[in-house]
Order: C-alpha cells, then structure tokens, then sequence
C-alpha cells in the first residue's frame, strides 16, 4: 500500500508493544544481581540466583514433576486432538458440529469451573492429588488449542490426494497416517509444543489438583510469590520467557506458510 | 462408483477419528462439571441453600460488583489498547507484520505467574519505576501501584490486549481495499478515511473483541490474588476461598454455576455478533 504510517499511529502502537514485552525484559538484569535485596538496576553482575535455583532440591523436583505433567498432557491432547482435528475438517457427518463444540468447550468455560469440577471428581473416584490427575486435567485444558493449530494446517491440505490414495485401494487408517500425517507433521509438532507450554506455565487447574505428592513449578512460584518474592523468582522467570520465545519462534517458523493475519 | 459419491461414502467413516477425544472430553470435562452441577445442589440432600447462601450473602454481592467492574475496566482499556496497535499492524508489509507479531505473541506465551512477578518488580515500593521516578524527578507517588487496583488492571490490560489484537486484525486486513481508494480517490483526507471508513466497519471486530476480553476476565483468578489488594478479591478467588478454606463445596459449586452463566451470556453474544458481521 502507497499509504504511510502516520506518527501518531506510530508511537502508541509503540508505547503499547514497550508495555506488552517489557515484563518479559526486565526480569532478565534482575536475574544476574549479586545481591539478595530486589532492586534495579541491579549493582553487580553474577550467577547467584542462577545457582541457588539449580541447587534447591525443592525448585528442582517441582521443575521436574511440571516437565513430567507437561510431556503427559503433551501427549494426550495430541493423540486425542489431532484425529479430532481430522474428523471436524472432513467428515460431513452432521452431528459434527456438535464434537466441534464440544471439544471447544474447555476454552469457553471458566478455568477455575473446570478446576472445581475436577477436583470435585477426582475426590469421588480417589486420584485426587497425584500426577496423573494433573495430567489429565491440563490434557484436557490444551486440547482445543491442539485442536485449533492442526485445523489450520489441514485446511492448506488438498482433499484431493486423500481420495487418490483410497480409490487406490488405502484404508481410512492408512490413509489417515501415510497421506493425511507426513505433511501435517510441522502444524503437529507446532501443536505439541503449546501444549507443553500452556501445560508447563498452567496454575489454577494444578493449583486445584496439587499436593505435596504432585507440587508443580508454577504452583511453587505462585506461592512463592504471595509469600516471600523470592529472588530466585528472577532466575526462574528469565529461564520460562527464554523457552517461551523459543516455542514461539519455533512454531511461527514451522508454521510459516500457513499463518495470513 | 462417481468420486463424489466415494468420497461421500467415507466421509462418515471419518467421524469416528474423533472417539478419542470424544471420550476424554466425556470423562474428564463432562462428568466433572456435571458433578459441579450436582453439588451445586446438594447438601446432605437436594437443596438450594448453596444458592441461597451465596445470593444472600454480603460478600458475594461485593465480589461480584468488584468483579464486574474490574471486567468493564480492563475491557475497555484492552481495547483502546488493542485497536491502534492493530491498526499499526494491519498497515505493515506481510514480512514485517510477522516479526513485530513475534512481539505480541511473546506476551501471550509468557507465563502469568513470570508477568506477575516482574510487575511486582517494576511497580512495588522499591520497585523499577518508583525508583526511577525518585531518583531522576524527586517524584514520590503516593499511590500503590501493585497490591492495589491499579495493579490489577495493569495486569489483566497486559493479559487482554492480545486477545484483542487478533479480532481486531483480522477485520482490518479483510476489509476490502477498494473502499479505502474510493475514499481516497474521492478526496478524503486522512483522519476521514478512519471515522468514515475503517472504524465503522470494524466496529463487530471491536464488539467481538470487547466481549471476548469480558469473557476471559470475568474469570481471572491469579492476577487479582497476586497483584490485587484484600478489597480486589474476584469471583474466582471466591470459588477457591469457598473451597479450601471454608470447605463448602455446595456453596462453592453454585457460585460456579452463576459464574458459568455470565460466561455463557457472553459466549452466546460474541456468537451473535459472529455471525452477524460475516460478509
């Protein structure tokens, strides 16, 4: 387009995106200080909280009891989720609209209801406070963002090669994993890799499911934080934006062709 | 057999690829908010005293209004927000668009509880901002910024504004450019073109947007119990509080049941609005 950017314009949307990303910066230097008192910027440079991070037995076992859940869900939304995604863009069934609403569902209805519910659940059926029922419940949390990415990927796919491979004789299993799955693998793994992040980052589902058995890393920071604001805190933070910017950078690349806005 | 008759003949085959997470979604999102519902009226017995608990308490009705007003605040400051940075970007080229996207995107992805923390640094007595302004203007503001209401709107605004970019967006690059230099070849002038043109007809994005960030805020639980004071508790801090310290769960579950129906208007709205706007 001819048209310039006019000044204006220019620097609110400026001023909007300093205040959209600055939270993510400013943890970086506070994370490097030497000294346990928060202030910025801080005085010296160092690996203090660094090393106090991955001495802490405590912060060690959560980070790894959330890595633990968060492969689970990664799992399990994606072996639910990406044949849904196949059966909501191309069955015509009619009731399919209804399997469409229903898996949406979870992304509709207010984390902290569905939290309630399963903690309600998991009571009654006696998995309450373990891992699996974590798991569960973030699979099911991640499950319409699974769902969403590989719809997209599909609908770049020509219907056309799937019915070649039939007419040829393929069954609808093979079909769905030699012609529909190799070149669906990018929109996939872009999928799989949110849905570890949104599992990894995720409180209120696990701040209803958790006990001392099943303590994940966001639980341990949320109390963290309403307690004590540990430094540590700085540590931690710097190393969760550094993997959120990679999986973002990763799945913007791996899903490069098809993204339009 | 024709193609299309063989490609309808397995189309209903395909359906069944969805049973997986069809029998997740049953038992593990299904089955719990049902026992929501019963417990929201159970109590030893079939009763409504959780709703009459909740109803006739003080502390619900102020919950709830502090609650409404949070969501009507950040809404409307999200999307004030939202709309000139989505504008911004609907005026970028593809490539460019993408990278600065990055930048709104990163936010999104960004842990809640990492964002709380580092505005609890930014904004708090000692915190970034409040020293800078000492020790640069020997400005002291006397008002809290984090443990307070301002807090929370910077963190609900900070979580909402993506939300609101999208929509937005998304209408804005779909309008068609012919209008746009019909208005231009007519002589309009700039700031014209906006309110006569752009604006208007993105205004179901704007509504849809709006809706969506009440939708997602009437629900927030950790940026009000991490960044708000005691007097900005919200309905889902309430839920929680009915949960494990008062440990009744029928109250607990009928103030979810309420929850889930302001959220469902809202839902059934922005649908409306869908449908309405699609050309």
């Amino acid at each position: 387009m001819s048209e310039t950017i006019s000044w204006p314009l220019k620097i609110t949307a400026c001023l909007v995106l300093f205040f959209l990303v600055v939270p993510s910066f400013v943890v970086v230097p506070m994370s490097f200080s030497d000294s346990r008192e928060m202030m910025f910027p801080p005085r010296g440079f160092s690996l203090m909280l660094y090393r106090e991070y991955f001495a802490g037995p405590e912060w060690i076992a959560a980070t790894l009891e959330s890595t633990v859940v968060a492969a689970g869900a990664m799992i399990l939304s994606v072996v639910a989720g990406v044949p849904a995604a196949y059966a909501i863009v191309r069955s015509r069934f009619p009731g399919i609209h209804l399997v469409r609403a229903m898996v949406m569902m979870p992304m509709l209805v207010p984390t902290v209801v569905s939290a309630l519910g399963l903690y309600l659940y998991f009571a009654r059926v006696g998995i309450s406070g373990t891992t699996s029922a974590i798991i569960l419940g973030h699979a099911i949390h991640n499950l319409p963002f699974v769902v969403l990415v590989v719809i997209a990927g599909m609908r770049q796919m020509n219907v056309n090669i799937e019915i070649a491979a039939q007419v040829l004789g393929a069954s609808r299993m093979r079909t769905f994993f030699s012609v529909v799955l190799p070149p669906l693998m990018p929109s996939i793994v872009a999928a799989a890799l949110f849905s570890f992040l949104l599992s990894f980052d995720e409180v209120v589902i696990a701040w209803f499911l958790t006990s001392p058995r099943a303590l994940t890393l966001p639980i341990k920071m949320y109390s963290s934080i309403q307690w004590e604001v540990s430094p540590v805190l700085a540590a931690i933070s710097t190393l969760l934006t550094l993997l959120s910017l990679v999986v973002c950078v990763v799945s913007l690349l791996l899903r490069k062709g098809e993204i339009s806005t | 057999m024709k193609l299309s008759a063989l490609s309808r003949s397995f189309d209903g085959g395909r359906t069944w690829f969805a049973a997986p997470a069809a029998i997740l979604i049953a038992a593990v999102f299904v089955i719990p908010l049902a026992t929501v519902v019963l417990q929201s009226f159970f109590r030893t017995r079939l009763t409504l005293d959780g709703y009459q608990l909740i109803l006739s308490s003080t502390l619900f009705w102020r919950v709830l209004s502090t609650t409404l007003e949070i969501t009507i605040q950040a809404t409307i400051l999200s999307v004030l927000l939202g709309y000139p940075l989505a504008l911004f970007l609907s005026q970028l080229s593809q490539r460019r668009r993408a990278l600065v996207l990055i930048l709104v995107l990163l936010p999104f992805w960004t842990s809640i509880l990492v964002k709380s923390f580092a505005f609890i640094v930014l904004l708090g007595e000692q915190g970034v901002l409040k020293t800078l302004l000492r020790s640069l203007f020997g400005i002291e503001l006397g008002v809290p910024l984090v443990f307070s209401r301002v807090g929370v709107m910077v963190g609900m605004v900070h979580f909402l504004v993506p939300f609101t970019v999208f929509p937005i967006l998304n209408n804005l690059l779909n309008q068609p450019p012919e209008l746009r230099r019909a208005a231009l070849v007519m002589g309009a002038k700039r700031w014209q073109l906006f309110f006569k043109v752009t604006l208007p007809l993105s205004l179901p994005a704007v509504a849809a947007a709006a809706i969506m960030s009440a939708v997602l805020s009437i629900g927030v639980f950790v940026t009000p119990a991490l960044l708000g004071g005691r007097r900005d508790t919200m309905v889902a801090n309430l839920i929680d509080y009915y949960t494990r310290e008062v440990l009744d769960w029928n109250a607990a579950a009928a103030l979810s049941i309420l929850l889930l129906l302001v959220a469902g208007g809202l839902i059934w709205a922005v649908s409306r609005i869908d449908r309405s706007s699609r050309m």
